[in-house]
């Protein structure tokens, strides 16, 4: 007996199979508005294509991934080309997607976001890496349409306010499909010349217009300029990718020059603030140092320069002084000198020393005579004083007051005694000589 | 000097008048050298003034297919 019954596996092969052999099914082109998106980590995308009424599971296998632009988010409007197959596990069939690419305008305001999200965080658009905009740029460079309101404006811009500055146009195309290429080439161009400034930008137009403006080349060009960069897209209120990567947003063209360049009124007023201020600064710097001049001026000394003199003068005379003083000194030692040796001389001349020896012989001779009256008085004094003594010895003096010399035999009788009766005695008196004879 | 001044930029004149003038105003500069200092600005003043009032309206070229310069004016509409 033959068992009817097949099994789930059996069916489902079966579905496939057919499905598998069916020739509409092989390559389906596919219109579809994406749901329940979902990337899985291994690469793949799995998600659902509805529209109003219906609905098919979709996958994407990461070799297709690969080759899809944009990161397909819910609510996106696709076009997608692949094969229906059975996935046998859960019994499901579903679309296997080769190729996806986007459904219609709206969906460049995706993409416009998703690119910048990606530079974003590549950091193109780093307030750190924004270069400098020179203040007094002399040679710009344009990168625009050589026709039209944008380099007029831009041209009759800078001639107003800093006609000092070159440029440089660098033509390009700024719409369609060719444009993009365009300005990436003219970027680089530009890039050689010694420029102070690049500005790349075109008039208002619509947001199609302006597309290559949010060009990821445009944008990677623009960010590996070496020269500052300012955008000016004619599109006041949305920005471009451009806008993000430049180093300075304007808002038109002619905003551009506005922010690029300075203005001649401006420059000429900061250049004369600039001279007045130094030359105030001068004169101030003057006027101090001629009051500390006329301070210096008034001082005692320069007032009175008798009063430094003075001291001088003072101090002059003692040195005069000192200096007659020793000159004096010197002199008189050296007179004294000469002196002594005149002297020396003078006693070794002849009639000096004839003189000299006469004066000594003089003396001698006085001497001697002085000598000779003393020793003379040595003599007569002495005789004086026998004669004086003799004189008070003579007995004849001595006889005047009275005395008498009694002799005897004419011996002189001194005692009574040796007398006898009888004797004669001559007595001598001081005026002559008497015989008497003793009686007792 | 002279020639070196010449190379100078309008932005380098403009940078150097500044810092004279500030280094005038520091006060700091003994009187010969600020009175060097005085004249180098007023040279510069007058430079820059020069250079801009001279320019009268800006040079404009356009790159051409072949790499040339050539003077360029837009058309008038």
């Amino acid at each position: 007996m033959k068992d009817k019954y097949i099994t789930v596996t059996q069916l489902t092969k079966y579905i496939k199979f057919k499905i598998d052999n069916d020739e509409n099914l092989n390559e389906i082109f596919l219109r579809g508005e994406i749901s329940n998106f979902k990337a899985h980590t291994r690469g793949h995308y799995y998600f659902t294509l509805k529209d109003e009424n219906a609905r098919i599971n979709a996958v994407m296998f990461a070799s297709s991934v690969n080759k899809c632009k944009f990161l397909p988010q819910d609510g996106m409007k696709v076009l997608v080309t692949g094969k229906v197959s059975v996935y046998e596990a859960n019994g499901g069939y579903q679309i296997y997607v080769n190729s996806m690419i986007e459904d219609g305008v709206g969906n460049l305001y995706i993409a416009f976001e998703q690119l910048k999200e990606k530079l974003a965080k590549e950091g193109l658009f780093d307030p750190a890496k924004k270069k400098p905009i020179p203040k007094y740029p002399e040679l710009i460079g344009i990168i625009t349409a050589p026709t039209g309101a944008a380099i007029r404006d831009m041209l009759s811009t800078l001639a107003r306010r800093f006609p000092l500055a070159r440029t440089i146009l660098f033509p390009s195309l700024v719409q369609g499909a060719e444009a993009a290429g365009d300005i990436v080439k003219q970027i680089k161009k530009a890039s050689t010349y010694p420029l102070d400034l690049l500005i790349v930008g075109r008039g208002g137009g619509s947001i199609e217009d302006m597309w290559c403006f949010n060009d990821e080349n445009v944008a990677r060009a623009l960010y590996d300029c070496p020269i500052p960069t300012i955008s000016a897209v004619g599109h006041e209120i949305d920005f471009t990718i451009a806008d993000f990567v430049a180093d300075l947003r304007a808002p038109t063209p002619t905003g551009a020059m506005e922010m690029g360049v300075p203005n001649k009124q401006d420059v000429l007023i900061l250049i004369k603030q600039l001279k007045m201020r130094s030359e105030k600064n001068m004169l101030h710097q003057l006027e101090v140092k001629r009051e500390r001049l006329d301070q210096i001026a008034s001082r005692y000394v320069l007032k009175n320069p008798l009063s430094m003199y003075e001291a001088k003068e003072e101090k002059f005379d003692r040195l005069l002084d000192q200096l007659q003083f020793s000159i004096s000194g010197l002199l008189e030692r050296n007179r004294k000198r000469l002196e002594q040796s005149s002297k020396h001389y003078f006693f070794l001349h002849p009639e000096k020393i004839y003189d000299e020896k006469q004066r000594q012989l003089e003396n001698v001779v006085l001497a001697l005579k002085k000598q000779v009256t003393i020793s003379m008085q040595n003599y007569v004094n002495p005789y004086n004083q026998l004669l004086s003594k003799l004189d008070a010895l003579n007995p004849l003096l001595t006889m005047k007051r009275g005395y008498a010399i009694v002799r005897c035999n004419d011996k002189v009788i001194s005692s009574s005694k040796k007398l006898k009766e009888n004797d004669l005695l001559k007595i001598t008196f001081n005026d002559g000589i008497i015989t008497s004879k003793v009686v007792k | 000097m002279k020639e070196k001044e010449k190379e100078l930029t309008f932005e380098e004149n403009l940078e150097k008048l500044e810092s004279i003038v500030k280094d005038l105003e520091s006060g700091n500069t003994p009187l010969d050298e600020a009175i060097d200092k005085f004249n180098e600005a007023i040279k510069i003043a007058k430079l820059c003034d020069d250079k801009l009032k001279k320019a009268e309206k800006a040079v404009s070229q356009i790159l051409k297919e072949d790499g040339t310069l050539e003077d360029f004016k837009p058309e008038v509409e």
